[in-house]
């Protein structure tokens, strides 16, 4: 087996937890780790690591285009969208961490499969890789679902200045991507932060409101799609099970961290860094020729 | 020197919290005219948690943001109509641009007190739209002094022509007012305002205290209608200030008659301080919680004392209320 | 003689270590003392060792500095102790600290004067780089109670009052005279602090200290009380430079290290403290304890350009630190002397 040979590009803590992350994986081999400041403290732990590190930003991945297969995009919606152009032409496969909604929106526990059919996957956002398989499911149990709603809590201290400057586009994105994946007409995505200390972790509610729900039905594919998502994120779970209270579906899970660069509280980073691991690994194993 | 405070009424957005959102249009028309037939200042509108929160997690709204500021913008002539909005709930593009459009004057943008930072973009559209940009901190008795006067800091930098305070859990008593608003004036370049609840039963001397610790801007809602045990009323407010030779510009009788007509015409209940109030504002509890917290209690028939004292101990802040089912579902767990 | 020294400094801990009992709550937590191969390091690491030993706790240690072997080459009896671990780094370019952290003293950076005019580049990296690097890996942790950010009265800038300096007085400021690099670079760092506490909810406090002296003080150290003291022991004349009437206050270093420890306990997160001594003394008074103190009668030298009026005066009001972390002075001044005095002979006949 070959392992699918990858570069991320930022080295914030998107990228930087990603990288170790890397380090343990089967399937993937970090090849370059990219930002814009040799000094940071990514870019610390990516040469104590011994990866190969460049402050040259989408240049590096240019230059060094034969040695990349597949980049992590972990730095804005704004200079993801003049990366694509340029690694599309590259022809590389780029995994979006960031909100620029290019490519094709993945869930890896509902289409990770016809994901890899594509060169530009976005991973919505942290809150959206929460809720959205649950809201899957409930899209796929229920008949006649009206509206369903999301909210996440996170810890404050999990939430920097570019999370909390662009708090319209995380619900903005997330909304849209319940939508497409419940085929719900009406959504509605709700973000709070929580200053508690000691920090809580990230906690997400689900509500749908429906006429005649199925609870047999949907507690048992809740079931299964909680297994599949701990398949990759280890710290997801379900906190409150499937009830029917006031007229709504409620349904409450909790994401906790791997701390791997941040603390575990940090489950926001952690679920969609999850979840972006598992669409890499999914290609090296599409051409490894391993189901 | 005359003394002016500025008085701005949300009857018809913190009342909607005492109904479970339930205002409709037509209370919403009736009120409004009498409140601009008073002379009040600002008239705010809205869900309770503002605009754009009509939702499961807080209550689902019987009228939606449209018919609401449309309704209201057709009845005030003279007040000005105001709204609030949180960021996290409401965004810029689906709400707050149609908010504007409709012709909504005042805005205040409110984030809980320790988060100033997620208002920037938000109070920056108001000012670049030419309206009136508030800030506004949420449960600020959940903050010390000195962290709420960087916070406001902040928001004065984004933008805010005035900082508001809110005892959104009723859980002050006159010296935190006197500390906290002190505080906030002492470090700030623009005005500082109060919005109480009534939880244990300071409301109005709490407001009367941040007057006199240099606030010039005030909360008040008829017969306070609001959430829990309801805000300062405001037509007592109104009288004492007049007593000691305030300026509000607001008529005493016109707004002793505009409170009546609210008692008659849109209050199934007048706010009271019950039993559960005072727990709830013993614990730090934000007041929007009071009806979940009383209809979960019911249905699994948990105390909601106990409910408010975990929820106090585990420092949930508005718009967590999804947490009340953890909480109610853990208390039986645990009682087992 | 070692051994007489070590009992010197055991004894001292003691005295001041008034409240013991209220350290069982860093019973298993681990505390990182950035500069901690120095003076404030070497004196946390004494009360450290003297209360795990009193109270049989087990309060864990890291020592960050940039010369370990000079450490334990200074200070055999401690460098052994189990409960202390070494971390060999230059604040300025750290990145990771160790996971189980609970409690940081930030104390990184050399006082000594003569150091900032030599190369003030360095002194403003050490507090601006490495106060963002410790702060920012720091918070990467999860389990953090409390920092300690040891800032400095110099922050107060030019104060020329006879009044005792209390956490808000602040005197005007010249950044372009290269010997106050050091006092923009601690100001930066405490707007560093700011940020980290208000942006990133780091439970930061700021302790800001006046002069201390001590057992580990580098005698040669450019200050009045240390070159008075080493002109004592070397047997006068005593030189006092400058205005004699200037006037200082010193606070004994074991009573800082349990005030520095205590402030990880009581003190409040955002809050800024000074921590010194509020007793003032004129240097003139100064020169006259040391020299009774040293046993020989001794000349005393006054050095200086010009016959002072006023007084110059630099001592804090510390009511704030008093009360709020019921800290006591223990050591009065002459009793600072004599204990300093005595440790240095030892030291020197060693």
């Amino acid at each position: 087996m070959k392992k699918l040979r990858v570069a991320i590009l930022g080295s914030g803590n998107i990228g930087t937890d990603l990288l170790i992350k890397i380090q343990r994986s089967e399937f993937l081999e970090c090849v370059l780790f990219i930002g814009r400041n040799l000094s940071s403290p990514g870019m610390a732990r990516a040469i104590a690591m011994g990866v190969k590190v460049s402050d040259e930003s989408i240049n590096a991945i240019v230059k060094n285009s034969d040695l990349v297969d597949l980049v992590f995009d972990a730095t804005s919606a704004k200079d993801a969208k003049m990366h694509w152009d340029i690694l599309d032409k590259l022809g590389k496969i780029v995994v979006d961490m960031t909100p620029a909604k290019l490519g094709v929106f993945c869930i890896p526990a509902v289409n990770l499969h016809e994901v890899i059919e594509h060169r530009n996957v976005n991973m919505i956002t942290c809150g959206g890789q929460a809720s959205i398989p649950i809201a899957h499911v409930i899209g796929k149990t229920q008949e006649n679902v009206e509206y369903i709603e999301v909210v996440s809590s996170i810890a404050s201290r999990s939430a920097g200045p570019a999370t909390r400057l662009n708090l319209d586009e995380y619900v903005d994105t997330t909304e849209n991507g319940i939508k497409h994946f419940s085929n719900v007409p009406r959504t509605k995505a709700i973000l709070n932060l929580n200053p508690a200390d000691p920090c809580i972790d990230m906690q997400t509610t689900i509500f749908a409101q429906v006429e005649n729900p199925n609870m047999e039905y949907l507690q048992k594919e809740i079931d299964i799609m909680i297994e599949k998502i701990q398949a990759y994120v280890p710290g997801y779970s379900l906190l409150v099970p499937p009830v029917f209270e006031n007229g709504r579906i409620v349904i409450m899970v909790k994401a906790q961290g791997l701390g791997d660069y941040l603390p575990k509280y940090a489950g926001n980073l952690d679920i969609i860094n999850c979840a972006a691991i598992a669409v890499a690994e999914q290609y090296s194993r599409s051409f490894n020729n391993i189901k | 020197m005359i003394k002016q405070i500025l008085i701005s009424d949300p009857t018809l957005r913190d009342g909607n919290h005492a109904c479970a959102h339930q205002l409709s249009a037509e209370q919403i028309a009736i009120y409004s005219e009498a409140a601009d037939k008073a002379g009040v200042p600002i008239v705010e509108v809205g869900h309770g948690n503002g605009l754009g929160a009509s939702s499961l997690q807080v209550g689902l709204s019987k009228e939606d943001d449209k018919t609401i500021l449309e309704t209201a913008r057709k009845h005030l002539n003279k007040s000005k109509l105001g709204i609030h909005v949180i960021p996290g709930f409401a965004t810029i593009k689906r709400d707050l641009v149609n908010a504007i459009d409709i012709g909504v004057e005042v805005i205040r943008v409110a984030s809980h007190c320790t988060e100033a930072d997620i208002t920037q973009r938000h109070l920056g559209y108001v000012r670049e739209r030419g309206k009136e940009a508030y800030g506004v901190l949420m449960m600020s008795h959940m903050a010390s002094a000195s962290v709420l006067v960087e916070e406001a800091q902040k928001m004065e930098l984004y933008g805010a022509e005035g900082i508001i305070i809110m005892d959104s859990a009723g859980a002050y008593l006159p010296s935190d007012v006197q500390e906290k608003i002190s505080a906030l004036v002492n470090g700030l370049k623009v005005p500082v305002g109060f919005h109480a609840h009534n939880n244990l039963g300071m409301a109005v001397a709490n407001s009367i205290t941040a007057i006199e610790s240099g606030a010039k801007i005030l909360d008040g809602t008829a017969r306070g209608f609001g959430a829990g045990a309801g805000n300062a009323q405001l037509e007592v407010l109104v009288a004492v200030l007049e007593k000691m030779g305030y300026v509000t510009g607001i008529d005493l009788y016109k707004i002793l008659d505009a409170s009546d007509i609210a008692e008659k015409k849109i209050m199934s209940t007048v706010p009271t301080i019950k039993s559960d109030s005072i727990v709830s504002g013993l614990s730090g509890v934000f007041s929007g919680f009071a009806k979940h917290v009383t209809r979960i209690s019911n249905e699994y028939e948990v105390d909601p004392r106990d409910v408010y004292r975990e929820l106090g101990k585990r420092k949930i802040v508005g718009g967590q209320e999804d947490i009340i089912i953890e909480v109610v579902m853990d208390l039986i767990r645990n009682r087992k | 003689m070692s051994l007489a020294k070590n009992k010197i400094v055991f004894e001292d801990c003691k005295a001041s270590c008034v409240e013991i009992e209220s350290f069982s709550i860093l019973d298993n937590q681990s505390i990182l003392v950035t500069g901690g191969t120095g003076f404030v390091g070497k004196w946390i690491a004494e009360m450290v060792s003297y209360i795990n030993f009193t109270s049989n706790l087990n309060i864990k240690l890291y020592l960050l500095g940039r010369d370990i072997v000079k450490f334990k080459d200074e200070v055999p009896h401690l460098a052994e102790k189990s409960f202390i671990n070494f971390i060999e780094q230059d604040v300025r370019y750290l990145h990771d600290l160790p996971s189980d952290l609970n409690y940081i003293i930030h104390a990184a950076g050399s006082p000594d004067n003569r150091e900032h005019v030599s190369d003030p580049l360095k002194t403003i990296e050490t507090f601006y780089k490495g106060t963002q690097s410790l702060l920012d890996a720091a918070s990467r942790i999860q389990d953090l109670k409390k920092i300690v950010h040891l800032s400095s009265h110099q922050v107060y800038g030019k104060n020329e009052t006879e009044q005792l300096i209390s956490e808000n007085s602040f005197g005007p400021f010249e950044a372009l005279n290269i010997a106050n690099c050091y006092a923009e670079s601690k100001r930066i760092a405490e707007t560093l602090c700011s940020y980290y506490k208000n942006n990133l909810r780091l439970p930061i406090i700021i302790l800001r200290p006046f002069a201390f002296i001590g057992p580990y003080q580098d005698i040669e150290k450019p200050w009045a009380i240390n070159s008075f003291i080493r002109d004592a022991i070397l047997g006068g004349p005593i030189r006092i430079l400058g205005n004699g009437l200037t006037e200082r206050s010193y606070l004994y270093a074991s009573d800082m290290a349990y005030c520095i420890l205590k402030s990880l306990i009581d003190g409040k997160i955002g809050e800024i403290y000074n921590l010194g001594s509020s007793t003032p003394i004129s240097l003139n008074e100064l020169a006259i304890k040391i020299q009774n103190q040293s046993g020989s009668k001794m000349e005393i030298l006054t050095r200086s350009s010009k016959d002072y009026l006023s007084v110059s005066k630099l001592v804090p009001n510390t009511d704030k630190i008093k009360k709020e972390l019921n800290f006591k002075e223990v050591f009065t001044i002459d009793e600072a002397i004599n204990r300093t005095i005595l440790w240095n002979q030892l030291k020197r006949n060693n």
